[in-house]
């Protein structure tokens, strides 16, 4: 919309205001009055403004929890000491992943009869439990695991006063969780949460810490022949139909949508080396990109 | 965790899930079964924002009346709408360029006032506002005063999702309220607006729009109505649902509506998931 424009609908609104019997009371505003579902109005808001990014400099990392936490030290150390090296010089915000027990938490409820919001609910104790873990490791850098509560409206403050936080990769979805198409599991996970972080927050990068090199063609843990796919667009990935993917599928509806992150890559943490380089952008695994549609 | 331990202590879903991958649909087809209603008598009322409450008292008044009429006969979780202060801070939000999820913590902060206005108007009939965090105290209150009142936003606050198209928050009040029904497994899920239901057009702009007494999903989608009148999200929502399969729209400015609405009577318009 033009400054034109908007001068003449903000005018035409103000003068509706006065001479409209409408009893409905509006605040005058460009949207007054107006159906938020309405497709024209919709794209009306897409606006020429680009979007504000809060933390450019922050790069977002997930790390998994069945993927990496869950292996214990052999696994966990090694990455703490490579991470505790990137936070000299970045800012990292950082989310876990819930790994076995919430899968457990999962069957258990599901045994129950519970349904998806109330599985989600209960699956945000283990990823905050996991970034407890995370954090006690990361005290030494003064990187601790933030309460959900306060988590993202004091998220630019806690940057600036620490080199980079912990916490829950869930979005805060709990009993607000989408039922899947698919049987009852909750479709925003901890990839999807920590990915939402860094679209709404504009951070530099976004990576996806697991147990395999990237993305394969078949699940490489079950088929040795499985082909690496180093880079892939999501309309391409979705032509592609894999039987399983290495990071929630509800990623696939998210990033085309992105107005900041666009892409995100995923990496193998059980080689720590590449931890560093993905957070600067490398390409180092396999790169997910919105593509251009 | 090992896979001893695993054999040892898992069910046989249990051992799916922790060994199998999410991602994979044959596991998760295995997740599928009955769903457990928890809250099977309560009915989900939503309060239009824009459409109710900006009215102020002439449309107010007498929709409160007629929830405390209903009290003794059913149970009603009511969630609230933002409204034009809403549209206020989303048009100056979207002008600074500020991300999707900052304009939903701004809807959210709206459609909290709003709640806490329902909410005084029936404080006298002991029936409390109720927060996220305050969720598993509904049962109680249910039980005991028949009537919560909570913000319809859903609390995605910075995880909101960006829409397809443009910037405005895709899951709104109606959304919020709708989930609600649905993770309970409600008895019904009404949105008590100012139109009598779903029309081909906005019929404040269109008076050649057409009423639509009862339509399917499908049937909507097939009509590409350039506007309907719930959110988008709720009808892409009912097509995965568990339980809440339906929903209505009524118009709350005429009485008797709601109590129509709430004994299960076809007022206004029924919209289904199949």
């Amino acid at each position: 919309m033009s400054e034109q424009d908007r001068t003449d609908k903000a005018d035409k609104a103000d003068e509706a205001d006065k001479t409209d019997p409408d009893a409905r009371h509006h605040v005058t505003s460009l949207l007054m009055r107006e159906s938020l579902i309405d497709r024209e109005l919709q794209r009306t808001t897409g606006g020429d403004t680009p979007t504000f990014r809060m933390l450019p400099e922050a790069r977002v990392v997930k790390v998994g929890g069945g993927s990496i936490l869950d292996r214990g030290r052999s696994a966990v150390l090694p990455l703490v000491d490579e991470i505790g090296k990137a936070l000299d010089s970045r800012t990292l915000i950082i989310g876990t992943g819930g790994g076995a027990r919430t899968r457990h938490v999962f069957s258990i409820g599901m045994d129950l009869g519970l349904p998806t919001g109330v599985l989600a609910q209960l699956a945000i104790a283990d990823a905050l439990g996991n970034a407890h873990i995370l954090g006690t490791l990361l005290a030494p850098h003064g990187v601790v695991a933030i309460p959900p509560e306060i988590f993202g409206h004091l998220l630019p403050f806690f940057v600036r006063a620490a080199p980079g936080v912990i916490f829950n990769g869930d979005p805060p979805y709990s009993i607000w969780e989408h039922p899947p198409p698919i049987g009852r599991i909750p479709p925003h996970r901890t990839d999807a949460g920590s990915y939402l972080t860094a679209e709404c927050f504009g951070c530099k990068t976004f990576t996806l810490v697991k147990d395999v090199d990237g993305l394969y063609d078949k699940d490489p843990k079950k088929h040795p022949d499985a082909e690496f796919i180093p880079e892939i667009s999501v309309a391409e990935l979705r032509e592609r139909k894999l039987e399983t993917l290495p990071f929630d599928e509800i990623l696939l509806d998210l990033v085309p949508r992105a107005r900041l992150v666009d892409r995100f890559q995923i990496i193998n943490g059980l080689k720590p080396e590449l931890l560093i380089p993905a957070l600067d952008g490398e390409h180092v695994g396999t790169m997910v990109y919105a593509g251009d549609d | 965790m090992s896979v001893d331990v695993a054999q040892e202590l898992l069910s046989g879903l249990g051992r799916t899930l922790v060994e199998g991958s999410l991602t994979d649909a044959a596991v998760q087809q295995q997740t599928a079964g009955r769903v457990l209603p928890i809250l099977p008598e309560a009915n989900v009322v939503k309060i239009g924002g824009q459409s109710m409450m900006d009215r102020g008292r002439e449309a107010m008044f007498p929709i409160v009346d007629e929830i405390v009429d209903n009290l003794s006969r059913h149970q009603m979780i009511l969630g609230t709408g933002a409204g034009t202060r809403a549209r206020h801070a989303y048009s100056v939000g979207i002008d600074l360029g500020l991300p999707v999820g900052v304009l939903s913590v701004l809807g959210t902060f709206v459609s909290m006032q709003n709640a806490r206005i329902l909410h005084y108007l029936l404080a006298k009939h002991g029936i409390p506002f109720i927060e996220p965090i305050q969720f598993p105290q509904l049962p109680l209150y249910l039980v005991e005063r028949r009537a919560v009142v909570f913000f319809g936003m859903p609390p995605y606050t910075f995880w909101q999702q960006n829409p397809a198209v443009g910037r405005i928050p895709p899951h709104r009040t109606d959304t919020g309220s709708y989930l609600v029904s649905e993770v309970f497994g409600a008895r019904s899920m009404i949105y008590v607006k100012d139109e009598d239901g779903l029309y081909t057009a906005d019929p404040k702009k269109d008076k050649n729009a057409r009423f639509i007494p009862k339509a399917t999903v499908a049937e909507i989608e097939e009509m590409d109505l350039p506007d309907v009148v719930v959110e988008r999200a709720v009808l892409e929502l009912m097509g995965n649902a568990q339980h809440r399969r339906s929903v209505r729209v009524i118009n709350g400015l005429k009485p008797g509506n709601l109590t129509r609405a709430l004994a299960g009577e076809d007022v206004g318009t029924l919209i289904e998931a199949d």
